[in-house]
């Protein structure tokens, strides 16, 4: 508390972490393959897709190198969807939409064959899986499968807020994106808010509040908040706590006791 | 709660109702006639880090100098205040410490009752400075009767919750930097 700087990372910080995402681009100039500490970039030839990290393909995009095509689910329809999902659904009146299906996780909505994850090989030839925040979940990845729900990557306000602020003549409709964006950080804040009721339960042990699927602009808004309610709701609880433990340990100190009696009564029924 | 927090140290001041049941001599400082000797059974409020001391003195065997009372803040009356509805209740008015102060009493007491009716209090006024804190007027408004009632551990969480919220417009250019 004596500690004057603000707790957890500002909102830059967040979004300089946001722009190693990968997303797809349209190069209108050619340009050598580069070496990066990130990894290599492909050679960029004119009409060929290639991927790029968000901060490189926001610098071609603002040289008018390249045009970005927006992600998946950065369009008014996926967008709208999953806004009527957070808002209208009943399964998820307190909570947040899921999060983007991990590779070799089954689909909800698709109960077929189980999809099998693809490993990765590292430069030393070992096999990975790629994780969160390693896969890339703005690529314009043509998704051909029907029954794929859209959802919101972790980064999405980060990458949707740069991508309107930097791209917005690549999006389609940016009007309505941004207004959409706005509307679901309002819903989920609403929704994380209203989880401070069941805060109790979660600095006593037990309950909590389920975060899945919580962008990380989100959990950085929320933090300062959300921790100084646990922690003193904790400090308030701290003696019944307290109390609570002697009654648990006097109980299995007569742990002993009980048992014997309980052997006893079923003596008593032979 | 670390030694140089200065909320805790001026938790550690407030005053605290405390009825002395031996007589003391020359101690007529605390009540005000320097050199008098103070009687058994004198009301007098002391600061509490030292009703503390005095009446845990009983527990190493001596009798004990003083008995601790609940101080006005966390009465029967306030609590009633608060189970009809805690956001109306100016804690900063009952003590600027409100919270550390009635952990420290928990300490001292065993009050079940007491412990539920804070937490509900912590968590509806928690709501509250919430959406107070994203309010994007600022702290005008119908909220400032609420805000100027915050003890100072909710004044904290209200401007982790406010600067975040701030720092998050600036950064999306909503706002302007000053």
């Amino acid at each position: 508390m004596a500690f004057p700087f603000p707790q957890g990372i500002a909102p830059s910080e967040i979004a300089f972490l946001a722009e190693m995402e990968m997303v797809t681009i349209v190069p209108r100039q050619r340009l050598e393959g580069l070496e990066l500490l990130g990894g290599p970039v492909e050679p960029l030839a004119p009409p060929r897709r290639a991927s790029l990290p968000l901060w490189l393909a926001l610098l071609l995009k603002r040289q008018r190198r390249a045009n970005i095509i927006p992600p998946t689910w950065l369009h008014p329809e996926p967008l709208s969807l999953i806004l009527e999902v957070e808002s209208q659904h009943q399964d998820y009146k307190h909570a947040f939409s899921p999060p983007p299906p991990l590779p070799g996780q089954p689909s909800m909505h698709e109960p077929g064959p189980e999809p099998t994850a693809r490993p990765q090989y590292t430069p030393d030839g070992e096999k990975y899986f790629a994780a969160p925040p390693f896969l890339p979940h703005n690529t314009a990845q043509a998704r051909t499968s029907s029954g794929e729900v859209p959802a919101l990557p972790y980064h999405w306000i980060e990458v949707g807020n740069m991508l309107l602020d930097a791209a917005s003549d690549d999006l389609m409709d940016p009007d309505q994106i941004r207004r959409l964006l706005k509307d679901l950080r309002e819903v989920r804040m609403s929704k994380m808010r209203a989880g401070v009721d069941v805060l109790d339960a979660a600095a006593t042990g037990g309950g909590g509040v389920a975060l899945t699927g919580v962008g990380a602009m989100e959990l950085g808004e929320e933090r300062g908040f959300l921790t100084g309610v646990v922690d003193n709701l904790r400090k308030i609880g701290a003696s019944k706590e307290q109390a609570r433990r002697e009654q648990l340990a006097e109980q299995r100190a007569n742990g002993g006791y009980n048992g014997t009696q309980d052997e006893e009564e079923d003596y008593m029924e032979f | 709660m670390s030694y140089y927090d200065i909320d805790s140290i001026l938790t550690d001041a407030q005053k605290l109702p405390c009825t002395f049941e031996l007589e003391v001599p020359g101690l007529g400082v605390l009540e005000g006639n320097p050199g008098e000797d103070i009687k058994a059974g004198t009301r007098i409020d002391l600061p509490l880090w030292l009703g503390e001391m005095l009446s845990i003195a009983a527990r190493i065997g001596t009798s004990r100098l003083v008995t601790l009372d609940m101080p006005e803040a966390l009465s029967e009356r306030v609590m009633n205040a608060l189970k009809a509805d805690p956001r109306t209740v100016d804690l900063r008015a009952l003590a600027p410490h409100f919270y550390n102060l009635s952990e420290r009493i928990l300490e001292l007491f065993e009050e079940e009752e007491l412990v539920d009716v804070l937490t509900d209090t912590f968590k509806r006024r928690a709501a509250e400075i919430a959406d107070q804190a994203h309010n994007p007027r600022g702290a005008v408004g119908d909220g400032v009767e609420f805000l100027r009632g915050l003890d100072e551990t909710e004044r904290q969480l209200f401007r982790a919750a406010h600067d975040r919220a701030k720092a998050m417009r600036i950064w999306a250019g909503e706002a302007k930097r000053k």
